[in-house]
């Protein structure tokens, strides 16, 4: 370790582990976005939160910056590291550290990965239920950072809803305990909800405390076909009244394509325009009775043409594939992503403009629509063009993105649903908070984080 | 041709089976049940025949409850013709299955007989057998391959050692492996369809078939759970403690 302050960081964090081998400082300096060259310091793997808060002071004292790192599969850059600084990953703290039976709380280490968390609610015959496909590979600690949404949101709302208690440091190295489980606690501000979706630039959460369901009832899988974009609103209006549901999603027919070329099996034999998967609870005759009501009341209005249904839970996990695997089949595509939201309501309205603009500003580019629409969150991913250079590509989208962000302000949306700001949606986050909101947002980071050490050029 | 397939379910493949506190069976209640997929292949394979103009009709058996119904209705909508539902609230046995089946293949006189090489709730792997032995027909049991021709079944079977090719006559019984096919999504609008297509409901005493309990349960129990690993600091306590235990 020649640098002189990772030696004294050494000394500080005996604990950590320091890593600053080349493939370590690429491999940990970037998450899910590929855009920026990964170039940190050094990586530490703290295993204590004593530690974390070594390593917060020693950062202050060297004026060195901090980059909290999870899974990395964040989307927004927000786990990105490119100019020097220390990257504190929570590889080592990413155990189950309790189980309350009666509180129905799993106490967590902040580098569990979600699934792992999945489990072990499981093995208590509980369920911790947001879930998304990165589930294997995203920790608990990007998910409480990011507010991670994900496929389930509709029926249990967002990261947010599922935290009873959080260990915080802070940017000045102090460690808060917040909310400690309580249902209730009327006791001033809720710091807890402030530190959720900070995305890492007020410090770093060291240990989490979640709140577990009661298992969901046995499920059933539609994916219905949906000959045009007006249609879609009407078939989540209608399963919403009939049906529990439990998802309700949305692909186009290029998304598709995707799908299936990636390996899937085709789920009909004629392409439709749009599709939907809609998960809901099964546990009896009257609610599969629903579905089918559900069904031919969409058909006979013309709003669906056809719809499979599973049978099974291998057919709903093969069903399911057809949406999850959208993200992976783009990958090799390098995909500009968009992860806008607008009221569910006014879902209709935007996505009309919408695909005005994209055909008036995208006329060649293959542009795949997919996302939680139930939510009104929609996932626009516009594939790079073999023949075009990342720069100009990317150069190109953030025109279209403008546009975007203007068209978001006018429909009262957001230019993030779920993904955070991070790097990537920066320049357009004045389009979704005004500039007092986003002034009082830079007057509580100067509270918690003083130096402006903890994720700097993230969010704003 | 006709074909007739066996049509059971079972608790899903997926679902954490629990035993019941008393120990008297498994908790069913509010759990996912599903057709035993390896019916669902032979129901496929079934299909894909008639599709193919080897078959005309293909007939679902399930043998159960009164609530059984939304499962058959689910095989029809896949595709079958028309489904038996042989009616009883007791557990059934494979011998008695069997027995059952000769009963409707008297009846049906199918060319072919096909059913899951096991069913994964008992994981028994006897039905189909039995049924060849007391029909006194061939067998082609664990198929991956099917093929019809001049009335002779040529079927792949997977063995331990690859693939085994056996020509049957027909009519014949065939139990379907995993590998044999992926089985379709069934279409909501079949499933409309299906509603007036004909289930048969037989009562199981009606048929005059021995159900006397061949084999007696005397209790479930969930498997033992694996104690957790040891860690060892190095290759002498490794031996030390593989001796202690006189493995070594
Ligand atoms: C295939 C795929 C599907 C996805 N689907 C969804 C989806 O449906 N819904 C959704 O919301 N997201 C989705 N994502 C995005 C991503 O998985 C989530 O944002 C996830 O919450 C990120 O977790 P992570 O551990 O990978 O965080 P990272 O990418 O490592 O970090 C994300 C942010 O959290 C901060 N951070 C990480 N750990 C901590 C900590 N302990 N303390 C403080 N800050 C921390 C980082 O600094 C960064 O700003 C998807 C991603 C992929 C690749
Ligand atoms: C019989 C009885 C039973 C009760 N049971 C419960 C109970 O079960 N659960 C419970 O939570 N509470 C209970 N309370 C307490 C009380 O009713 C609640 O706290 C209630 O929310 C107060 O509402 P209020 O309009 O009376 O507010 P006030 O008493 O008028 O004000 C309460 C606080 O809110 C502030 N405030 C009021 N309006 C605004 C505004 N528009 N913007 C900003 N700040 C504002 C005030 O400055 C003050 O700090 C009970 C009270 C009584 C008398």
């Amino acid at each position: 370790m020649t640098d002189p302050r990772l030696a004294d960081l050494a000394r500080r964090a005996p604990e950590t582990r320091l890593l600053t081998e080349p493939s370590d400082l690429e491999h940990y300096g970037r998450d899910w976005t590929r855009r920026w060259t990964p170039a940190p310091l050094a990586i530490a793997l703290p295993s204590t939160a004593g530690d974390v808060q070594a390593i917060v002071r020693w950062a202050r004292e060297h004026q060195v910056t901090i980059v909290p790192s999870g899974g990395r599969t964040g989307l927004s850059g927000g786990a990105v590291a490119a100019h020097g600084e220390l990257v504190v990953a929570f590889d080592r703290m990413n155990q189950v550290l309790g189980f309350d039976p009666v509180d129905a709380t799993l106490t967590v280490g902040p580098g569990i990965a979600l699934e792992a968390v999945q489990n072990a609610a499981r093995e208590h015959g509980l369920a911790y239920p947001v879930d998304f496909a990165a589930r294997g590979s995203c920790s608990i600690g990007g998910n409480i950072a990011t507010n991670a949404g994900g496929i389930r949101v509709i029926r249990y709302g967002l990261t947010r809803q599922w935290v009873a208690g959080l260990k915080f440091v802070t940017g000045t190295g102090e460690l808060l305990e917040l909310n400690r489980g309580l249902v209730k606690n009327a006791s001033g501000y809720d710091l807890r909800h402030l530190v959720i979706g900070s995305e890492g630039t007020l410090g770093m959460v060291v240990e989490a405390t979640l709140w577990l369901a009661p298992p969901p009832p046995p499920t059933q899988v539609m994916l219905l076909a949906v000959p045009a974009m007006d249609a879609l609103m009407r078939v989540f209006a209608v399963a919403r009244v009939k049906l529990q549901l439990e998802a309700f999603e949305f692909f186009t027919d290029r998304a598709l394509e995707h799908v299936l070329a990636h390996g899937a099996q085709a789920p009909f034999d004629v392409l439709s325009p749009y599709y939907v998967v809609a998960e809901f609870d099964a546990g009896d005759e009257a609610s599969q009775a629903a579905a089918l009501d559900m069904f031919e009341a969409c058909l006979e209005a013309g709003w669906v043409t056809d719809g499979v249904i599973s049978s099974s839970d291998a057919q709903a996990a093969s069903l399911w594939r057809l949406r999850e695997g959208i993200t992976e089949s783009l990958a090799r595509y390098k995909p500009y992503k968009n992860d806008i939201s607008v009221r569910i309501g006014a879902v209709p309205a935007f996505m009309a403009d919408m695909h005005g603009l994209l055909a008036r500003e995208y006329p060649t580019f293959d542009v795949v629509w997919f996302g939680h629409i139930g939510d009104g969150n929609l996932h626009i991913n516009v594939l790079k063009p073999d023949e075009l250079d990342q720069e100009s590509f990317v150069a190109q989208c953030e025109v279209v993105t403008k546009h975007l962000a203007a068209m978001l302000h006018k429909h009262g949306g957001s230019i993030s649903a779920e993904h955070g700001i991070g790097l990537v949606k920066k320049p357009y986050l004045e389009g979704t908070r005004s500039h007092e909101e986003i002034a009082l947002m830079r007057g509580i980071k100067a509270v918690l984080d003083p130096d402006g050490i903890m994720n700097p050029g993230k969010v704003f | 041709m006709k074909i007739l397939v066996g049509y059971k379910r079972v608790v899903d493949y997926n679902v954490r089976v629990q035993v019941k506190a008393d120990g008297t069976g498994v908790v069913t209640e509010g759990v996912k049940l599903s057709a035993n997929p390896f019916d669902d292949i032979a129901l496929e394979e079934a299909l894909r025949l008639r599709e193919k103009g080897v078959a005309e009709e293909v007939v679902i058996v399930g043998i159960g409850p009164a609530d059984l119904t939304a499962h058959l209705r689910n095989g029809l909508a896949m595709g079958a013709n028309r489904a038996i539902h042989v009616t009883t609230t007791e557990a059934v046995q494979p011998l008695t299955a069997a027995r059952v089946l000769l009963k409707l293949v008297e009846k049906e006189s199918p060319g072919l007989v096909i059913v899951g090489k096991q069913a994964i709730d008992d994981d028994a792997n006897q039905t189909g057998q039995m049924l060849a032995a007391l029909w006194d027909r061939p067998q082609a049991t664990f198929a991956g391959k099917v093929e019809i021709a001049d009335g002779k079944a040529t079927v792949a079977r997977e063995v331990d050692a690859g693939m085994e090719t056996l020509d049957v006559d027909l009519p014949a019984v065939i139990t379907t492996d995993l590998r044999l096919n992926e089985p379709r999504f069934i279409k909501l609008p079949d499933i409309m369809k299906a509603k007036s297509k004909p289930i048969d409901v037989i009562e199981l005493g009606s048929l005059g078939v021995d159900t006397g309990d061949h084999l007696k349960i005397t209790h479930y129990a969930a498997p033992p759970k694996r104690s957790k690993g040891v860690m060892v600091k190095d290759a002498a306590e490794l031996v030390a403690a593989l001796k202690h235990k006189g493995l070594l």
